[in-house]
Parts: C-alpha cells; sequence; structure tokens
C-alpha cells in the first residue's frame, strides 16, 4: 500500500541518513569548530571504505576488529595531517585551507588509484545479508547492524566531547585559543585530536556504507559536498544540528528517489541549502544556541 | 627614628628574587615590539608595568608566559631558564597569566571556566578543593556557578578570571588591565582582590592603564616606553611626584 511504501522509504531514508550523519559530524568538528574548509573531507570517506575493504576482504580480518583497526589507523592519518599540513596554514584565514585540502584530496585519489584502481570494492560485512521485515518495512540485517554501530559511534564522540578531559580541552580551545593555551592546554594536540576524529568519523561512516554498497576510489567528491549540505543544514559547528541535518538528506534523497526521480537525487541536498540559506542562513541549528 | 616599617614593599626588598627578564626582544612579524625589556619581581612583591598604550606592557606578559616567542634575551624564573618554553611548561613551573580583556569562555558556565583553571591538575578532588576556595574568595561567582560566563557583567568576568588563572595554584599571578572598561567601584574591588591574592603570598606583576590604581597597590613600578624600560621607582616615589611621573609617561 501506499502507506507501506511511504514507510520504507523513510526507513531507506534513516539508514543512509545515520551514514550522513556520521559523516558530517566529523566535518563540523573540522570546518564548524576548526575553520578548516576540508575538502578533503570525502577522500577520509573514501580512504576508510578502501582500508576497510583491504583489513577485511583482502587481509581476512572479521569486521568488527577491521572497523577498530581502521579507525586507529585513520585516526592517526587525522593526526599528522594535522600536525605536517594543516598547522601550517592554521590562523592565516581559510582560502590557504582551501588550496591544502583540495591538493590533499588531489593526492588521496590518485594515490588510492594507483594502488587499488579504480573498481567497486566490498567491504566484508558484519553478517550475512538477507532482510529482517517490521510488519511492512524490510530492512537487511547488514544496515541494521552498520546503523546501530553508526547511532554507537555518534553516541561515543557526543561522550569524548562532552564528558572528557580531551572534549573540556576541545570546547575552551575552539571558545578562546589563548585563554586554552593560558590555563595549560596544549592547544596543537587539540587540534590535532579533532582533527584526527573528525577524520576518524568520516572514514568510518565510508567503512560502514562500504559493507553495504561498495568502497570506490571516486567516491570522495560527492560526499564532500553532501557533508558540507549536511554541516549547513544543521548549523556549523552544531552538534546535533549534523545529526538533524543528516537524517534530513537522507531522508530527503529517498523520498525523492522513491516519488519524483532515482536519477536526480544528489541535486536534493543542494536544493535543500538553497532554501536553507535563503530562509535560515545560520542553519537550523544555530552556533550561539548549542556549539560542541 | 624607625627606618623599617612592616610595609610589605620593604619586607619584600630582601626577598629572593624570583623572575629576571633581561634584554628582552619581541616581534610581531617584521615590526619589532620590545627592544630589549630587563626587569625583575622579587618574592612576595606586587610589581606594576606602566606606560602608554602600545609601550610593550602586554607584550612583555605575553613573552613570559610562553604565548609570544622571545627573539632574543632572557627569562628566568627560580633561577631556570623559561623563555620560549610552551605555555603549558610556564603554567606548570607556577606562572600564572590573566590576560587583558579577560577571554572568559562565553559558552561554558561559570563552573566550568574555573574548573578548567586547573587543567594541568589531575587530582578530581584537588581541583574540587580549589574551586572551593575560589567560590569561597568571589561569592558572587557562586551564585553564578551555572551561568554561562558570556552573559556576566564585565566586572564579575574579570573575578572569573582571576579565579580562573588563580586555579593553577601559581606563585606569580600576571594581571593585564584588570580594570579596563570597570566603574571605578568595580575597578576598586578587583584591586582590593589584587591585594588580597598578594597578601595571601602570591607575587604578583600587574600591568595597568590606570596609573593611580597600579601605584596604590604596587610596590615598585617600572615605566615602560615604546618597547624599552624607562625608569623603575618604587610605587611611593612616583605616586607623591606627578611631575616626575608626568615626566617618564610624557603626558
Amino acid at each position: 500500500m501506499d502507506l507501506d511504501l511511504f514507510l520504507q522509504f523513510l526507513t531507506n531514508g534513516v539508514v543512509m541518513g545515520v551514514f550522513y550523519a556520521l559523516s558530517a559530524l566529523g566535518l563540523t568538528l573540522i570546518f564548524g569548530l576548526m575553520r578548516v574548509v576540508n575538502f578533503a573531507h570525502g577522500e577520509f570517506y573514501m580512504l576508510g571504505g578502501v582500508t576497510g575493504w583491504f583489513v577485511t576482504s583482502y587481509l581476512g580480518l572479521d569486521f568488527f576488529s577491521g572497523l577498530a583497526l581502521v579507525a586507529v589507523a585513520m585516526a592517526a592519518f587525522g593526526w599528522l595531517v594535522d600536525r605536517f599540513l594543516i598547522e601550517r596554514v592554521r590562523g592565516q584565514g581559510e582560502e590557504p585551507g582551501i588550496l591544502l585540502t583540495i591538493g590533499l584530496s588531489i593526492f588521496l585519489v590518485n594515490a588510492t588509484l594507483l594502488v587499488v584502481g579504480p573498481a567497486p570494492m566490498k567491504v566484508a560485512g558484519a553478517v550475512a545479508e538477507g532482510p529482517l521485515f517490521f510488519g511492512p518495512i524490510a530492512v537487511t540485517k547488514l544496515r541494521l547492524i552498520a546503523v546501530g554501530v553508526g547511532i554507537a559511534l555518534i553516541a561515543g564522540a557526543h561522550l569524548i566531547i562532552r564528558k572528557t578531559r580531551l572534549g573540556a580541552a576541545m570546547r575552551a580551545t575552539f571558545q578562546d585559543p589563548m585563554a586554552a593555551s593560558l590555563a595549560g592546554i596544549r592547544t596543537g594536540n587539540v587540534y590535532a585530536a579533532t582533527f584526527a576524529l573528525g577524520c576518524t568519523l568520516a572514514a568510518l561512516s565510508g567503512m560502514l556504507l562500504g559493507s553495504i554498497y561498495s568502497a570506490q576510489a571516486s567516491v570522495g567528491g560527492l560526499i564532500s559536498l553532501k557533508s558540507f549540505v549536511v554541516v549547513i543544514l544543521g548549523g556549523m559547528g552544531s552538534f546535533a544540528g549534523a545529526i538533524a541535518g543528516g537524517l534530513l538528506l537522507g531522508i530527503a534523497e529517498a523520498f525523492w528517489g522513491g516519488y519524483v526521480a532515482t536519477g536526480m537525487v544528489d541535486v536534493v541536498g543542494f536544493v535543500l541549502v538553497i532554501l536553507i540559506l535563503l530562509f535560515r542562513p545560520q542553519g537550523l541549528f544555530s552556533i550561539r544556541a548549542e556549539r560542541a | 627614628m624607625t627606618l623599617l616599617s612592616e610595609s610589605p614593599a620593604v619586607m619584600a626588598a630582601d626577598a629572593p628574587t624570583v623572575l629576571t627578564v633581561d634584554g628582552l626582544h619581541v616581534s610581531y612579524g617584521s615590526t619589532a615590539a620590545l627592544h630589549g625589556v630587563s626587569l625583575d619581581v622579587r618574592a612576595g612583591e606586587t610589581v606594576a608595568l606602566i606606560g602608554a598604550n602600545g609601550a610593550g606592557k602586554s607584550t612583555t606578559l605575553r613573552a613570559i608566559s610562553g604565548i609570544l616567542k622571545a627573539r632574543s634575551g632572557s627569562i628566568t624564573w627560580d633561577g631556570k631558564p623559561i623563555a620560549n618554553l610552551p605555555p603549558d611548561r610556564i603554567v606548570a613551573a607556577g606562572i600564572a597569566h590573566c590576560p587583558e580583556e579577560r577571554h572568559v569562555w562565553p559558552h561554558m558556565t561559570v563552573e566550568e571556566n574555573i574548573m578548567l583553571g586547573a587543567y594541568l591538575c589531575r587530582s578530581r578532588s584537588e581541583v574540587q578543593r580549589r574551586a572551593g576556595m575560589a567560590f569561597h574568595r568571589f561569592p558572587r561567582l557562586r551564585e553564578r556557578a551555572k551561568q554561562l560566563a558570556g552573559t556576566l557583567s564585565g566586572g564579575e568576568q574579570q573575578m572569573l578570571a582571576i579565579a580562573r588563572a588563580l586555579m593553577s595554584e601559581p606563585r606569580l599571578l600576571m594581571l593585564d588591565e584588570p580594570s579596563l572598561g570597570l566603574s571605578p567601584k568595580m575597578a576598586d574591588e578587583v584591586f582590593d582582590v589584587v591585594r588580597s591574592i598578594n597578601a595571601h603570598g602570591v607575587t604578583v606583576l600587574l600591568v595597568e592603564q590606570n596609573i593611580h590604581n597600579a601605584l596604590s597597590v604596587a610596590s615598585r613600578a617600572y615605566v615602560v616606553k615604546t618597547g624599552r624600560i624607562a625608569a623603575s621607582r618604587p610605587a611611593a616615589e612616583l605616586r607623591d611626584d606627578p611631575d616626575l611621573l608626568r615626566a617618564y609617561l610624557g603626558g
């Protein structure tokens, strides 16, 4: 029936929305708080998928060990990118960071093409394929688990920011870096840790989605743009906004694809951004109200 | 005739020197801001840096606390060189810097601001003890503990900034323009606090535009002029001799 179809689209939208939210959460840390306009964000996502393929399908690790390994590797990667690249342009306005991350994204895409080639790569899933039925709605077990992991990661990131010493140092550093330094916070480490966390969230989103669909070297550009869409929808630097924006984009795309035209799904996000910029330019959740 | 009075200024005269700045040069980019500042601070003193806007008073404090790099010259604390150490090492060594314009974290509560002042202290109970002392010293902050720091009045923010700086339990507290933008009544309160902090044994290095207030709280003063020390005098001498003061400050 029509209602059944509606619920199915809604479910599909929420599933995609969780991954958009996860990736955008990473970007809201890097772009919203650190003010680095990170055009390599989609490549971090892509690298998560590709390294996820490498550790599961190639090395044969099980999904969750692979996920942990990818998390550690991408956190280290993000830390190094910040310490050796981003740090050089910190405090110099946005343009140097844009050029730097565009260059980094081109490098990462081509390095990946060189090493593993352009073909789609499947991340070995946590469970076998097979649908579960909730009334009229069908969801594969794989998706359900991936969504569960995604939600757990979002909750984990929230706990890090809200409850830990590192989280307090992050909030202090982004509200007033000089005051943070004077309190004894090593702001350089805080920036690097934040960048590493943002990078890891994008990468894990990429690995989770790579287990449902596939990972591919060329996917990054579109993911970067969609992550920016979500961050702008939700409000720069807003944790709740990234989640709401991600879900909104996922659901809007699912409805558009279901009811209007599957071919132009990627347009939806940009239409939403134009509408938001026209009617509520500070985003759904303004940074004044809630800053991560 | 008694030569010795019980004033802290005289008592501190025999105290050991804790901070020595010698020939300090600091630049912002290619623009030199300090051209060889030299000063020293003895344990238990309150020393004021006075001088016109842009003379280099704040720059001197920022170089001591490690926010700015010293191009040359030395800074010695407790006999150890500390120039160009990162700010967290300076805080750990016992020097706290309460910056100009307060710089509280506006989107955090008063309590969070205070607790983070003891960031380097790993013991939760010790942080609680210090926060208790801070709230005891500043009862108004206790009333506002759950309020966002950005919503406080200027005077309350200054008290918060001082309370936060004290959370590292410094032996030297550097205060930059603590009365800036405050009403005269509020400024008096702030200087009462500075006196009481000093009376509790914390050495104070004070930068202040309000020369009358600065000289009323300090035992000695350095006059800073275009990146150099133009004079060093007991505060009372400058306070009682407006002509001398005017000569130094070029006012």
